[in-house]
């Protein structure tokens, strides 16, 4: 709370003389952004520039650090399993991005509701996300389970003969685990999207209503516009999410069979924990980091060019 | 670098918790409180130099101050090291020792970033064997010869476990306590099938037959001859367990006998499936106790698991212990397994009490405790088997069962094992699942492993 | 404001509604199973969804064998705070991105962004030195500062915060209100959906946060909820019986924030009213 008061009413620079109005702004800027940004540099971007250093390095964790160039990109480039893990990310994150967002914007209007109850059953949609990651891998395994498992069940029942064997299968494995990843996250990325309906003006879509759209109409032109912030948001951590992805992995396959789910952020623990090479683990994260940035990016170009 | 970093970084925070944007949540422990006044900067690189303290004489004098010591499962009932501290603290009333208790599967994480990151730990067990070597090659834990010999310690009492955490002349850990495998078995399934029960000297072709008598019924009522657990070692190991291979070798068709007699096992059905154990989550536990399998080669560690769960009324099945069948170029009692270490910490500034607390847990005190619990220390003599062996719940003839002429390591001690060890698990499950053959997975495992051990 | 759904309208949501959640609610069942059973039963095939000698001791058992209780206030306690910290701090910089125009606004927030994108594992040891070098080891106060200044709630709230209209604001500034002013009466007022989106979040990541408290947290008495589930997973047994009682027990709270908090989600609606 003492944040607030210091930056509410103490020193308020906008009434200073001799001040032009850009460093007016700029400083009104700031006092809204410093508490944050405080504790953000000092406890999450200091160890972050920190670890950007380190992909630079060899470093063992204690002893003192060697410059390397860039040998630890070449040799996480190089290295089979780093490409693979790359390229299974991208299949991972794409599926999971694309599926989850459609799927998590139509139950934020399916469930936009006033219903009786309708508070349970938004609970209901958002318990994958909380549920323990344990119960979820242990419930999806049954269910996936090859013989005995429910999914084969319904799909021998609808005539396939030759049912996939999931997790058991380095095949099928990766679509399982796309599969529990988008119903864990979908009631997440939901309750953003609900959130964001509530700020569109009703009079918008009232006024929809008397020009005699259909639902459909009003959704597309009145509706969908007004999403775009927050679609913005729900793609930006869907896929770093999806890159990030690690727990839910771990306890439904721990990366198998073989290395058929051993995504990026896998290949990123093991460096660290398994080989104890710190410098490689970093690399493999500032790979991660630039894809990310380069789609924040092209997300910033498109606002703005929407903007103008 | 890193002394730099973290002397900015201290001003940084400091800075930042006197301007109050540490605010509300900081109120309850005062940050800089009940902390030994140590250097904020890591400690010298090389590994400790006990020489000059080990000069001042210890005997006699009462042993005072605190030790944080970390360890795994500290709450769970029957905790080994548990019952070692407590032994300690109450022949050392002088001491106190702060346990740093850690979820078992993320012990070596939780380690790691403790001794890199300079907390002030002072002793720790470690509880994977392929860690050693990277703590060890980091210089993180301390060379304690120079107190072996001022004490006078004979590492011969532990049987050649203690060389093996001996690398490159320096002692970097002290044997605490031993498991090796053994064969449990299902005593009523066997006396249904009106078949003898296992016999302490087997070779593993006569555990593959004597596993087709004793499976019996179908669908959901079946019982397994055998089972063999998930893991890589449960397979492997078998074929390590005449000592002349390792898994650091990188031609692996030492594994190829034992490969097959799983696969064929798993084919006709006298052992249960990789690929249901492995999706449905069974754990060699719960498929044992519930009665399910007759025969399950295991770790040590099993049996005090079993003793609980039958004393609380959780599993009636009426259990036994027979020797680990055995290839058949050794005889019985070559077995395989894995010897626990504990180890001071380099940069401890208490080197002189941790060594105190190692030399208690490891030396007969300490192997007492363990022995009481029904675990087996790694300082074992006739009198220690035969004391554990008679904790209430132990099967009968368990004190032969558990007699040991031979004992390899599963994971050898040396640089890349936690990388090989990774790696031959991912292929392992390929070779189980029937995704590659036996000869396409032990030859990727040779490829693989010599990448990992040549880079 | 429904009266005017027509009957068969609504019975087909229901309908609906009641397949998802029964996909969704389909580990809740089975944990609650679990919960009533022996560990050797847990994972036995077919499932016995209604344990037919239900071992009602686990709940009791999860509060003997571990100091639970204790668990529970600790959470709470960085929760709690964490979660304010998080929601004031955030919609002030939100704010500040948003609608405050001045140079390397935009450079500023894009390394935001990025960050979010770091996996922990990789800055956890800088990180943890770092705390270490501040003797701020095994505190509460440490998982609070790491929590509390993330770049994902500014995020999430500077997204919504770009869609207040301009004009409202400028409205307000020409009724003579400062920045300030403007922020606490007119931009707070218009966050309740996405801060209260805030709030759950937060809650959740912090309730069920396991890594942060198993790498920074030593004595029993400090630990989390999530650190005394684990102390049910031992080397060699597990006892799925007590973890999944002691789950169920702790989203209770989890389900208590929400409900309360999703509620947000209606007023918009229900204010200005639907039904025309």
């Amino acid at each position: 709370m003492a944040v607030k008061e210091k930056a509410g009413r103490g020193a308020p620079p906008a009434k200073q003389r001799g001040m032009t109005l850009h460093q007016r702004n700029t400083l009104v800027g700031l006092s809204f952004i410093t508490p944050n940004f405080v504790g953000f540099f000092l406890l999450n971007l200091i160890p972050i520039v920190f670890a950007f250093w380190l992909s630079f390095n060899r470093w063992d964790g204690y002893n003192p650090m060697e410059f390397a160039g860039l040998d630890n990109f070449k040799y996480i480039f190089a290295h089979n399993v780093f490409q693979q893990a790359v390229v299974k990310t991208l299949i991972f994150t794409g599926c999971s991005v694309v599926i989850t967002m459609i799927l998590s914007l139509g139950l934020a209007v399916l469930i936009n509701q006033s219903l009786k109850g309708i508070g349970i059953f938004r609970t209901a949609i958002f318990f994958p996300h909380v549920a323990s990651v344990v119960a979820v891998a242990a419930v999806w395994q049954m269910l996936f389970q090859k013989d005995m498992g429910l999914i084969n069940e319904i799909l021998r029942h609808l005539g396939v003969t030759d049912v996939p064997g999931w997790f058991a299968s380095t095949k099928w494995a990766l679509f399982g685990v796309i599969i529990v990843n988008i119903w864990k996250s979908m009631g997440y990325y939901m309750i953003i999207y609900l959130a964001a309906l509530q700020d569109v003006p009703t009079s918008l879509v009232e006024a929809g209503m008397i020009d005699g759209a259909n639902a459909w109409q009003r959704f597309w032109h009145i509706k969908w516009p007004l999403l775009r912030n927050a679609t913005f948001f729900v793609v930006m951590m869907l896929t770093i999410n999806s890159f990030k992805s690690f727990d839910l992995i771990f306890a439904l396959t721990e990366g198998g069979p073989g290395t058929a789910t051993t995504l990026l952020s896998q290949y990123i623990y093991n460096q660290s924990f398994v080989s104890w090479d710190y410098g490689r683990a970093s690399a493999a994260a500032m790979v991660l980091f630039a894809i990310v940035a380069v789609i924040t990016l092209v997300q910033f170009r498109v606002e703005k060019k929407l903007d103008t | 670098m890193k002394r730099f970093l973290s002397l900015v970084l201290a001003l940084a925070m400091s800075l930042c918790l006197l301007a109050g944007c540490g605010g509300t949540g900081s109120n309850s422990e005062p940050p800089a409180g009940g902390q030994p006044a140590q250097d904020a900067a890591q400690p010298a690189e090389d590994t400790a130099k006990p020489a000059e303290d080990a000069a001042q004489p210890a005997e006699s004098t009462e042993l005072t101050g605190t030790l944080k010591v970390s360890g795994w499962d500290m709450e769970v009932s029957g905790s080994l090291f548990k019952a070692v501290i407590d032994a300690f603290t109450a022949a050392n009333p002088g001491v106190t020792i702060e346990a740093i208790d850690i979820p078992a599967a993320d012990y070596g994480t939780k380690l790691s970033v403790m001794l890199n990151g300079g907390s002030d730990v002072d002793v720790f067990w470690v509880k994977d064997a392929d860690t050693i070597y990277p703590i060890a090659s980091r210089g993180q834990m301390t060379d304690m010869n120079s107190y072996i010999q001022r004490d006078g310690l004979d590492l011969g009492i532990y049987n050649g476990q203690a060389e093996d955490f001996n690398i490159d002349g320096k002692q970097i850990g002290m044997p605490f306590r031993t498991d090796y495998y053994t064969l449990f078995y299902n005593k009523d399934i066997f006396d249904e099938c009106g078949v003898e029960y296992p016999s302490n000297d087997m070779t593993w072709t006569e555990f593959e037959e004597l596993a087709k008598k004793v499976t019996t019924g179908e669908g959901v009522d079946k019982k397994y001859g055998a089972y063999f657990h998930t893991w890589q070692a449960c397979v492997e190991n078998w074929a390590v367990q005449d000592g002349q291979h390792t898994i650091m070798d990188t031609d692996y068709s030492f594994f190829k006998p034992y490969y097959e007699m799983a696969l064929r096992m798993q084919e006709e059905g006298t052992c249960m499936d990789y690929g249901t154990v492995k999706t449905s989550n069974l754990t060699y536990t719960g498929v044992f106790s519930d009665g399910s399998v007759a025969m399950l080669p295991m770790g040590t560690w099993l049996a005090a698991t079993m003793i609980e769960k039958v004393k609380s009324g959780e599993s009636s099945v009426n259990w036994g212990i027979a020797t680990l069948p055995h290839p058949d170029n050794v005889e019985a009692g070559y077995v395989v397994g894995a010897t626990t270490p504990i180890s001071i910490n380099a940069a401890s500034p208490n080197q002189d009490l941790a060594w105190e607390f190692v030399k208690f847990v490891c030396g007969p005190d300490g192997a007492a405790a363990v022995a009481g619990l029904g675990g087996v220390p790694a300082l074992l003599d006739d009198a220690t088997l035969k004391a554990l062996t008679s904790v209430d719940g132990y099967p009968e003839g368990a004190l032969e069962a558990l007699q040991v002429k031979n004992m390899v390591r599963d994971r050898p001690i040396a640089d890349k094992v936690s990388e090989v060890n990774q790696m031959l698990g991912e292929q392992h499950s390929l070779i189980m699942l029937g995704e590659v053959s036996i000869d396409e997975g032990l030859a990727g495992m040779g490829e693989q492993s010599k990448t990992i051990q040549g880079g | 404001m429904t009266n005017k759904m027509p009957v068969w309208k609504k019975v087909i949501l229901y309908v609906v509604l009641i397949f998802i959640c029964a996909v969704t609610l389909l580990p809740l069942v089975w944990m609650l199973s679990a919960s009533l059973k022996f560990d050797k039963d847990v994972f036995r095939i077919p499932i016995e969804w209604i344990p037919s000698n239900p071992a009602w001791s686990n709940y009791q058992r999860i509060w003997e064998q571990v100091p639970f209780l204790r668990f529970t206030f600790n959470t709470f306690k960085i929760t709690l705070i964490t979660t304010i910290i998080q929601v004031f701090t955030c919609s002030f910089a939100a704010y500040g991105f948003a609608k405050c125009k001045f140079r390397g606004r935009n450079a500023l927030f894009l390394i935001y962004v990025a960050t979010i994108a770091v996996p922990w594992q990789v800055y956890m040891l800088p990180q943890y030195s770092m705390m270490n070098a501040v003797h701020m080891l095994d505190t509460h106060a440490v998982l609070i500062l790491l929590h509390s200044f993330d770049a994902f709630g500014v995020f999430l709230l500077r997204q919504f915060c770009v869609g207040i209209p301009d004009e409202l604001l400028e409205a307000a500034r020409i009724d003579g209100l400062s920045e300030y002013g403007v922020y606490r009466k007119i931009v707070l007022p218009q966050m309740g959906p996405s801060i209260a989106t805030l709030v759950i979040f937060t809650f959740v990541n912090n309730w069920n946060d396991f890594m942060g408290p198993m790498i920074y947290l030593n004595s029993t008495e400090k630990k989390t909820i999530q650190l005394g589930i684990r102390m049910f997973v031992g080397q060699y047994s597990t006892e799925y019986g007590l973890i999944m009682a002691a789950s169920v027990v702790s989203l209770i709270p989890v389900v208590i924030v929400f409900l309360a908090f999703q509620k947000q989600f209606v007023q918009g609606i229900a204010t200005s009213g639907l039904k025309g």
